[in-house]
């Protein structure tokens, strides 16, 4: 590439200052749009893999009419026999509509919090996740009433006072946000869970290798249930993530074939004084080639600045701003929302694809005009 | 080569410094952003052991999406009955067992 070449096809870019600032804003438009996707599945992604693989080996749940029901805690007796299984814990949680809130918390038992800094909780403490405890305006030591369902008979909800230990850190939020953490008597109280049954099992197996075949043994021992190892898990959050971000880049697709045929247009259309350019190039001894290499520089250069600017919004929108524009598509309806604050986890691989895939095409079609006008007789360029 | 040829590639030599500025700069930050996140990360995990759940807080109303790997298939239309099947294919964990070895089992009359 000569300089000359280089200076020249500059010049024609000023010459056209208009049209290519035109392009390359659509340009980086609809590479920020497609770039806060990817920025924003691949971040998801990577933290959910990185908790999931955090779960239990197994979770066992009881299906009844097809829906989740509770388990009989006698029945972790016939788990804990099976080779391999280290431990069952029958778990107690499950949804709270919070009238004041107008959304669903979910409660959750833990027996030990230790791992958490904090002491065994004692009955009717909790801790609230940071989504929850700032939607309801709650601090450490503070005391809020919860309506309880009560399955003993009576007609009226009745009214739990339930003390903030603490607030878990917003940093937790995307993960923890709309949880409340209490000890199994709370649980089960606010939930309305008698004391011989339970949400589900966790088991622990170990070697983790063994998990599929004590999940079989498990369906075995006891039947209607539904095991859900680990690697499901981090299935299904992957499907999910995949499913989403993928059905959010097709809707964007007619966003990158409008740009393609805007571009098409304006590029095709070689006005006059294009037409002579070109003719004066080739009077004055300009290969068809040459032509051509200005011509790809100027496109280059015009599709380089928009792909930046569109990347550099796209990071900044999707890791500073936390996506604004894209977070309604990905979280599901409720009053409680984390803020949605994500660490970079994207391929640059996959970022080289996405730009190849926007740019080669524009690239593409900035050359087929100037290579039909480079091809015609100087002479009839200049009549 | 003429002047303002050299004046040109000097004004795309300086936009180019910019850019590279630019990205350089966001280069450090993804990293710093991705070795906290990946610190965060690890701290959090600590919740995902004390509770069991791994699950994203992406919502709390709809359950299907806030703990979709323990929602039966069908909890995205049973929280909006007459809303559209959402997510249908990444909420679903089969059950498994011998059942479908015995409804595969036919007696001729």
């Amino acid at each position: 590439m000569s300089p000359a070449l280089l200076a020249y096809a500059l010049g024609a870019m000023r010459r056209r200052a208009g049209r290519n600032v035109a392009i390359a804003l659509g340009l980086a438009v609809v590479v920020l749009a497609f770039a806060t996707v990817l920025f924003t599945s691949e971040g998801l992604r990577a933290m959910s893999q990185a908790y999931a693989a955090e779960a239990p080996s197994l979770t066992v749940e009881r299906l009844v009419a097809g829906r989740a029901s509770l388990v009989d805690v006698a029945d972790a007796a016939r788990i804990a026999p099976i080779p391999s299984v280290r431990s069952v814990t029958p778990r107690v949680w499950g949804y709270l509509y919070l009238a004041a809130l107008e959304a669903n918390v979910t409660i959750v038992s833990s027996r030990s919090v230790t791992t958490l800094e904090q002491a065994p909780l004692e009955d009717g403490d909790a801790l609230f996740g940071s989504d929850v405890a700032r939607a309801l305006g709650l601090r450490a030591g503070d005391r809020v009433a919860v309506s309880v369902a009560n399955s003993s008979g009576d007609e009226v909800p009745v009214p739990r006072f339930v003390r903030v230990r603490s607030v878990l850190d917003p940093s937790s939020a995307l993960l923890a946000g709309d949880l409340v953490v209490v000890n199994e008597t709370t649980a089960r109280e606010l939930l309305d869970v008698p004391t011989d049954r339970a949400t589900d099992f966790v088991v622990d197996v170990f070697p983790p290798e063994e998990s599929s075949i004590v999940s079989a043994d498990i369906v075995d021992a006891l039947s209607g249930t539904r095991v859900i190892d680990r690697e499901s898990l981090g299935r299904s959050f992957e499907l999910t993530f995949d499913a989403r971000a993928g059905l959010l880049s097709a809707t964007l697709v007619p966003a990158l074939l409008a740009l393609l045929l805007l571009a098409w247009e304006r590029l095709t259309g070689l006005s006059d004084e294009e037409r002579r350019e070109i003719g004066v190039l080739k009077a004055i001894g300009w290969s068809t080639s040459d032509v051509l290499s200005a011509r790809l520089l100027e496109a280059g250069l015009v599709a380089a600045f928009g792909s930046v600017l569109g990347l550099v919004l796209a990071y900044l929108h999707a890791f500073v701003l936390g996506a604004p524009l894209l977070a309604p598509a990905l979280f599901g309806w409720s009053n409680v929302r984390p803020a949605l604050v994500i660490a970079p986890a994207t391929d640059p691989v996959e970022l080289l694809m996405l730009l190849a895939a926007i740019v080669v095409p524009f690239a593409g079609i900035s050359i087929v005009p100037a290579w039909r006008a480079a091809n015609v007789d100087p002479d009839r360029l200049l009549r | 080569m003429p002047s303002f040829a050299r004046d040109r590639l000097r004004a795309l030599a300086v936009v180019a410094s910019c850019v590279a500025v630019i990205v350089v700069a966001i280069a450090l930050d993804a990293r710093a952003r991705t070795l906290r996140g990946r610190a965060l990360r690890e701290q959090n995990a600590a919740i995902v052991r004390v509770t069991g759940l791994s699950d994203l807080a992406l919502s709390t109303s709809s359950t299907w999406l806030r703990h979709p790997s323990l929602a039966p298939a069908s909890a995205g239309a049973s929280d909006a009955p007459l809303g559209l099947d959402v997510d249908p294919a990444g909420a679903v964990i089969a059950r498994r067992g011998h059942e479908r070895a015995i409804e595969l089992q036919r007696q001729a009359p």
